[in-house]
C-alpha cells in the first residue's frame, strides 16, 4: 500500500503501511484540500475506509452506471431488456429455493397431518371391519345352521321312521364321559334309550330325562355300546367307545375278511338303533387271539355336535310325533 | 514499519483545452483516418490518449471518469451499444493510473510496456464483453491481435512525445 504527501512539484511514494492516525495527513492527488475532520458520529474506520478506497468505489459507480445503461439497450429473448433478464436470473435461484423450502415444509406439514388423519382412520377402519368380521361370523354361523338344519329336516321328511330335532345345549365337564345335553326332555315325551342321530349317522342315544332337557351319552364313550356290522360283509359285532374320540368294533373273528376304509353301520339288533345308519369307519385292523381289533372312526363329528334328530319309537302315532315335535 | 526508500516523481498537467481538444480531436481522426488509411483501422487513437493523460495526472479517479467519456463519445459513434467501450476504456484509465504510481513510467520501456499492456487488456476485455453482453462470437486471433498491440504501441511512442510538450509541471 502506498500513500502520498506532495511538497512543491513533486511526490513521494511511500512504502510504510497507513496507520489510522495517519489518514488524516495523506494529501492524495485525488483531494488537494486536507481530508475534512471527521464528525463524532461517524464510525472513524468506515469513513477512514471509504476515503482510502475513493478511487476503487468511484471505478464501481461508473462501472455499474454504464452496465445499466447496457442493460437498458440490450435485449434478449422476445425483446426483453438486458436489465430485466438480470434482474430475473439473479433472483430466480432464491425465488426457487424459498419455494423449494415452503414446498418441503408444506409436504411435512401435509404428511404429518396425513399421517394423523391416516392413524384416525386406521382406527374406524378396524372397527368397522372388527364389526363387520364379527358380523360375518354370526352370517356365517346362521348360514350353517340354516344349511345344517335344512339337511336335517330333508332327512327327516325321508327317514322311514319318526324323527324329532333337538339342540345340543351342553356337554360333560370332563373327560371321562363323553355325553352332551339336548334342550327337549319330558316336555317332548322322550323316555330312556332312544337313538340320537344326525344326517351322517348315529351319534349316541338318550340315558337321563329331565323335564326339559336329556342327557345323551355318545358312541364314544366307554359305557356306550350300539350293534354294529361290516357293510361290506355284513359280520356283525358291537361297537364300543373307547373314550378318546374313538370307537372299536368288537367280536369279529380273525378270519373275517376287515379292511381300513370298510364302513360300519348299525344292525338293528340293539333295538335302539335303526337298521344300517352308518356308524363309523374302519381306520386300524389287527389280529387279537380270537376276535379282531378293529378302530372305528365315528362316522358323526360327536365333538361338533349343535342339531340332533331323536327317533322315536315305532310305537309312536303321529299324533305323539306332532306332540313331541311342535 | 520501517519505510522503503522513497522515490521521487512527477506529476504533471495540462490545460484543461489542450486536454478536452486532444482527446476530441482523436475522436474526429479515429472515424476519419480508416476513410483514407484502411490500416489506420487497426489504430485506437482515444485509448492511447486515455492512456497518456491517466499515467500523466496519477489519479485513478481522473482516469475512471476520462475513459469513460471518451469511451461513451466513441459508443455513440460506433453501432454498437452505449456503454461498452465506455466500460472498458474506464478500466483503462484506471488501471493506467495505478500503474503510473506503482512502477516508474517516465522511462521509455516502461512506457511501451505499460502501452502494450493496456492494448492488449483493452482488446480483449473488449470481446469478452461483446460476447457476453451482445453474444457476438468469441474468436481468438492471435496474430491479429499481436499486430494491434505492436501497431498501437508503436504509434504511442511517437504520439506520446508530441504530448510530451504541452505538458507542464503540476
Amino acid at each position: 500500500m502506498s500513500n502520498f504527501a506532495s511538497q512543491g512539484s513533486r511526490m513521494y511514494v511511500r512504502g510504510a503501511k497507513i496507520d489510522r492516525a495517519s489518514v488524516l495527513e495523506i494529501r492524495s492527488p485525488e483531494s488537494s484540500r486536507p481530508v475534512a475532520p471527521r464528525t463524532p458520529e461517524a464510525p472513524q474506520v468506515v469513513q477512514a475506509f471509504i476515503h482510502r478506497h475513493r478511487p476503487f468505489f468511484v471505478l464501481a459507480g461508473v462501472l455499474l452506471a454504464q452496465l445499466m445503461l447496457l442493460s437498458a439497450q440490450i435485449t434478449r429473448d422476445r425483446n426483453l431488456p438486458l436489465a430485466k433478464v438480470w434482474a430475473e436470473a439473479a433472483l430466480a435461484p432464491f425465488e426457487r429455493s424459498l419455494r423449494g423450502l415452503a414446498d418441503v415444509t408444506g409436504g411435512l406439514w401435509d404428511s404429518v397431518r396425513d399421517v394423523t388423519s391416516a392413524e384416525r382412520q386406521n382406527g374406524e377402519l378396524r372397527a368397522q371391519l372388527a364389526a363387520s368380521a364379527n358380523r360375518i361370523r354370526e352370517l356365517s354361523e346362521q348360514s350353517a345352521e340354516n344349511e345344517r338344519l335344512r339337511t336335517l329336516l330333508d332327512y327327516k321328511a325321508r327317514a322311514p321312521y319318526s324323527t324329532v330335532a333337538a339342540e345340543v345345549i351342553g356337554s360333560s365337564p370332563g373327560e371321562a364321559s363323553s355325553t352332551v345335553l339336548i334342550d327337549r326332555g319330558a316336555d317332548s315325551h322322550f323316555t330312556a334309550d332312544l337313538a340320537v342321530i344326525t344326517p351322517d349317522g348315529a351319534a349316541g342315544k338318550i340315558v337321563a330325562v329331565y323335564p326339559h332337557t336329556a342327557q345323551v351319552l355318545l358312541l364314544s364313550d366307554p359305557a356306550a355300546g350300539a350293534g354294529g356290522m361290516l357293510e361290506k360283509s355284513q359280520a356283525q359285532g358291537v361297537l364300543k367307545g373307547t373314550g378318546r374320540g374313538l370307537c372299536r368294533l368288537d367280536y369279529l373273528m380273525n378270519g373275517e375278511s376287515v379292511s381300513a376304509g370298510d364302513l360300519v353301520v348299525t344292525s338293528g339288533l340293539d333295538q335302539v338303533f335303526p337298521k344300517g345308519l352308518p356308524l363309523g369307519r374302519v381306520v386300524k385292523v389287527t389280529d387279537g387271539n380270537i376276535y379282531k381289533n378293529i378302530v372305528v372312526e365315528p362316522a358323526v363329528a360327536l365333538d361338533r355336535l349343535e342339531e340332533v334328530l331323536v327317533v322315536l319309537p315305532k310305537a309312536s302315532t303321529p299324533e305323539v310325533a306332532r306332540t313331541r315335535n311342535p | 514499519m520501517p519505510a522503503s526508500a522513497e522515490r521521487p516523481i512527477n506529476v504533471h498537467r495540462v490545460h484543461w483545452v489542450t486536454l478536452w481538444l486532444t482527446a476530441f480531436l482523436a475522436l474526429v481522426l479515429q472515424t476519419f483516418l480508416p476513410v483514407i488509411l484502411p490500416l489506420s483501422r487497426l489504430f485506437d487513437l482515444p485509448l492511447l490518449v486515455v492512456i497518456y493523460f491517466s499515467v500523466m495526472r496519477r489519479s485513478k479517479v481522473f482516469g475512471t471518469f476520462f475513459g469513460t467519456i471518451l469511451g461513451l463519445a466513441e459508443d455513440a459513434l460506433s453501432h454498437g451499444f452505449l456503454g461498452i467501450f465506455g466500460i472498458v476504456k474506464a478500466l483503462v484509465g484506471y488501471f493506467g493510473a495505478w500503474a503510473s504510481v506503482q512502477f516508474d513510467l517516465e522511462e521509455f520501456l516502461g512506457r511501451l510496456a505499460l502501452t502494450a499492456v493496456l492494448v492488449l487488456f483493452h482488446n480483449v476485455t473488449l470481446a469478452g464483453l461483446r460476447h457476453i453482453l451482445v453474444e457476438s462470437p468469441l474468436t481468438f486471433q492471435p496474430l491479429d491481435l499481436a499486430s494491434v498491440v505492436l501497431l498501437n504501441s508503436a504509434l504511442a511512442v511517437v504520439l506520446f512525445q508530441l504530448l510530451d510538450r504541452f505538458r507542464r509541471p503540476a
